[in-house]
């Protein structure tokens, strides 16, 4: 074969040199050729009557496969896709959606497990900013609720429900400038300049309770697209709460929110898809069990660290 | 099944009836790389249906809104074009959607879209594996290493494909290129670019699922916008790769499609030149 002419010639070349070294040189290269060399394929007589057999038995479990296979995929696209290619029986099933799920959960435990608090999502500098869209999901609220807006606090480790303005908030605590890219469910991103508290800061100040491992983030002013109450509510686990890269923004471009982007306070998680990052947060509220969530209601993830 | 048992099975037979002529074969697929060949056309059927559902929620071909509809999408520019010029087509309820309605699960679905497409994507990687293992098993990887010869080899298989119509239409012959090699140039470029097209795949995948964890990742292939760009072109590889494909195995008979499903071959002729040069 090719690679035994080769590994001949260059052993050929190397008797004049009589040096050890590069006998054992062109021995290992041969052995090298020879290793990824291809090999042919050993020619075996068989009796027909085996070959049948196994040939028929080959052809059925494959068949049997390709069988299954069509009824996963009858099993698992969605009605509207199987009614298109004609078949108009109601395949939905709770196991359908129990299996999707399940799905969906180990990619979620992937997620939870590249997560860790020490690694910082990457910065930039502002000449990489891009345009950043109101992606409000419904209408943009009414900017009246600015005025009489407050903070609420519930499941403090005092067992009070503290209520905050966006005044003693820029008071109390000091302001992080960063600018992250936020990347949404939908496969768009932007890099945005933003600045805020700490998410940290606020649970050192006001400590959840000890059993709490879970904070539900809410927004009672969001509309609906035909303009009607639609609030807005979302799980976030406290480890990525407690990340240094999460803050409670105040500030976008160097300027208050505008109503567009959740004045004046909305979540700020470079480490969670766009749709956690809630605007106009109304309260949060510390709990033990994970709570309910807007988005993992209507089949995203609940999780959705990136 | 490994060669020594073929060899035992054919004794025992030749011992019952010696007088039943025996069948010369040549092992060709280890059972992992079929059972992985074939696992992999609903895995990726699946992957580029859903790809294109979740496409549609933010293509990256787009233009300034169109001042009548509001359009950005190239995808459905081109499903607009399509239903004006297609006969039959003129009636078309949605003509933006034609591309999202017959090239994937459907348009607005997306979260079901992006569970079936995390689902296929830990079936696509764990199939990867179960391929590497066979290649490894059954020593098949060896095939598959390009080697320099195919450049100029790789011409020859081009002037024989291009040849082939005219001679046909000419009834003259025409003689496909001799190789010793279990693939000739070309399919060994197809069949090695492809694992290397799943193995992108999947890097571009993890970079643009998870692009801050795995930012360094991202940044491999240019950023996480870049990675999307990526993403989406590696499917047309196997876009490409699959018509082609499919033609050719039908062309060549149906010793090499029933290989795939059996794992041996009747065409011995090869191997035994390969054998006679050692």
């Amino acid at each position: 074969m090719n690679s035994d002419e080769k590994g001949g010639r260059l052993k050929g070349k190397d008797i004049p040199s009589t040096g050890v070294g590069s006998d054992v040189k062109s021995a290992s290269v041969t052995k090298l050729q020879r290793f990824f060399g291809e090999r042919p394929l050993s020619a075996v007589e068989m009796a027909p009557r085996i070959l049948r057999y196994q040939s028929r038995r080959d052809f059925l479990v494959f068949g049997a496969g390709a069988l299954a296979g069509l009824a996963g995929a009858g099993f698992l696209l969605p009605q509207e896709t199987l009614s298109r290619i004609g078949i108009h029986r109601n395949m939905n099933s709770p196991k359908k959606e129990w299996f999707l799920n399940k799905a969906l959960r180990i990619d979620d435990d992937v997620a939870e497990a590249l997560y860790s608090v020490n690694r910082r999502v990457p910065t930039y500098t502002k000449w990489q900013i891009t345009p950043l869209k109101n992606n409000y999901n419904g209408s943009t609220p009414d900017p009246r609720y600015i005025s009489g807006w407050k903070l609420t606090l519930d499941g403090l480790a005092s067992g009070l429900s503290i209520s905050l303005d966006i005044r003693s908030l820029l008071i109390r605590f000091s302001v992080q400038e960063q600018i992250t890219r936020l990347v949404c469910v939908e496969g768009w991103s932007a890099i945005a300049w933003w600045a805020g508290l700490r998410f940290d800061d606020l649970l050192r100040a006001y400590p959840p309770m000890s059993q709490a491992k879970w904070a539900r983030v809410e927004s009672s002013v969001n509309l609906d697209a035909s303009g009607n109450p639609d609030p807005y509510f979302m799980s976030l686990d406290l480890a990525t709460a407690r990340h240094p890269q999460t803050l409670l923004a105040t500030h976008f471009n160097g300027q208050p929110l505008t109503v567009d982007h959740g004045a004046p306070l909305r979540l700020l998680v470079p480490v969670k898809l766009g749709l956690k990052n809630v605007k106009a947060i109304t309260r949060i509220t510390y709990v033990a069990e994970e709570p309910r969530d807007y988005w993992a209601e209507r089949g995203y993830s609940r999780y959705d660290g990136i | 099944m490994s060669n020594s048992t073929l060899a035992d099975c054919e004794a025992k037979s030749t011992n019952t009836l010696p007088e039943q002529p025996g069948v010369l074969v040549v092992r060709k697929h280890h059972f992992l790389v079929r059972l992985s060949h074939w696992l992999n056309v609903p895995i990726l059927l699946g992957l580029i249906l859903s790809g294109i559902s979740i496409y549609w929620a933010s293509p990256i071909y787009q233009h300034k809104p169109d001042p009548n509809t509001g359009n950005v999408d190239v995808a459905a520019d081109i499903g607009i074009w399509i239903c004006a010029h297609v006969p039959g087509l003129h009636h078309y309820s949605s003509p933006p959607d034609w591309i999202y309605n017959h090239m994937s699960l459907g348009p607005g679905m997306l979260a079901l879209a992006l569970r079936l497409h995390w689902l296929c994507a830990y079936l696509f990687m764990l199939n990867g594996m179960v391929y590497a293992a066979g290649l490894l098993m059954g020593g098949g990887w060896r095939s598959l290493l390009p080697r320099w010869s195919d450049l100029l080899d790789a011409l020859r298989m081009f002037r024989y494909y291009l040849g082939f119509p005219f001679a046909k239409l000419a009834r003259r012959q025409w003689l496909h290129p001799l190789f010793n090699t279990k693939y000739n140039a070309l399919q060994r470029a197809a069949y090695s670019s492809v694992p290397v097209a799943g193995l992108l795949s999947v890097a571009t995948g993890w970079a643009i699922h998870k692009p801050m964890q795995l930012h360094r990742l991202a940044a491999v292939f240019g950023g996480y916008n870049a990675a999307r760009v990526w993403h989406f072109w590696l499917m047309w590889i196997y876009i490409q790769f699959v018509v082609p494909h499919v033609i050719l195995v039908f062309a060549d008979g149906s010793d090499t499609l029933r290989s795939m499903i059996v794992g041996w071959s009747t065409r011995v002729e090869r191997s035994e030149v390969v054998a006679n040069e050692q």
